[in-house]
């Protein structure tokens, strides 16, 4: 199946992928990304998800960093 | 290799940076094919002191589904993060330096570029390619491409919905210092305002000493225990 994944780890990404039925936002985690989910903001069309959400065709999923702060 | 802004990102950015005493952030959306070249500086829905800027988690996934949906390549729109500073100094606070390395570590490439109230710049590449490294970047206005007109009006309202005062907690009120003259006439006033009178008709409370409040002789040496009730 299809979702489109948007990201801006590495090159940065925002395009369709291809994936296995049945995958869960965790595991895409852990293939996509390095580093701690606490420190992204992960939704699925729009929408907070859990790990566990099981992706289907054609879902949104965006991966996106969190606590971007400065103080002087 | 300096960081350019068009002189409509550069008047943006002065104007945003301008409209209050709070700092305030956003990221710089790149030319297609020059990414250091800044072609417009966006908010991001965010909390603002006089010396913090954060931005809502939220507000930066919508604007990441917001460009997509624009057709930007993420490397157009969230490489090159900005904000200012209240002070003089644009050089990066520890703040800056740990939201840079977590938040834009793992890209590629990205910019974290400071604009301070006085008008120092500061940028700074870091990359990934190869070993890694990192480069201050010059400054400048790139005008030689043609470029729009200022639009206070529709930047002001962007400010507007983006940019969020962190609650200021009231200060405690403190009374103003009085010059060495004033404060003699005070201190001489208050005296003034004292009644005497009231504490004349009180009667004088008897002493621990006097034979009225104790009738035996205070106990000097142990003898003088022997008859003492106590």
């Amino acid at each position: 199946m299809h979702i489109l994944y948007i990201n801006n780890s590495g090159s940065g990404f925002a395009d369709r992928i291809e994936v296995a039925d049945g995958l869960t936002v965790r595991t895409l985690f852990e293939q996509k990304m390095s580093g701690k989910p606490a420190d992204y903001l992960i939704r699925v069309n729009r929408q907070p998800a859990s790990a566990d959400q099981v992706l289907q065709e054609g879902d949104r999923v965006s991966i996106t960093p969190t606590k971007i702060e400065g103080a002087h | 290799m300096p960081l350019r802004l068009t002189p409509y990102a550069w008047a943006k950015l002065q104007r945003l940076r301008d409209l209050s005493d709070t700092e305030v952030g956003g990221f710089g959306v790149s030319a297609k094919d020059d990414l250091l070249l800044v072609e417009d500086v966006c908010l991001i829905r965010q909390q603002c002191s006089a010396v913090t800027v954060r931005f809502e988690d939220v507000a930066v996934a919508d604007f990441f589904d917001w460009q997509v949906d624009r057709g930007l390549a993420p490397e157009r729109f969230a490489r090159i993060w900005i904000h200012t500073h209240p002070g003089n100094s644009a050089q990066p606070s520890v703040t800056d330096e740990e939201t840079f390395a977590r938040c834009f570590g793992t890209a590629d490439w990205a910019v974290m570029f400071i604009l301070a109230c006085g008008g120092q710049t500061y940028a700074r590449l870091r990359f990934r390619a190869g070993p890694g490294g990192a480069l201050v970047l010059p400054v400048e206005i790139d005008f030689s491409e043609p470029f729009e007109a200022s639009d206070w009006e529709a930047w002001d309202a962007e400010y507007v919905e983006a940019v969020m005062a962190e609650p200021v907690l009231p200060q405690p009120e403190r009374r103003p210092r009085l010059a060495p003259a004033e404060a003699e006439l005070h201190e001489l006033a208050l005296a003034a305002r004292w009644n005497h009178a009231l504490w004349d008709d009180v009667p004088r409370l008897a002493s621990p000493f006097d034979e009225d409040f104790c009738p035996y002789p205070f106990p000097e040496t142990a003898d003088d225990y022997v008859g003492a009730p106590f």
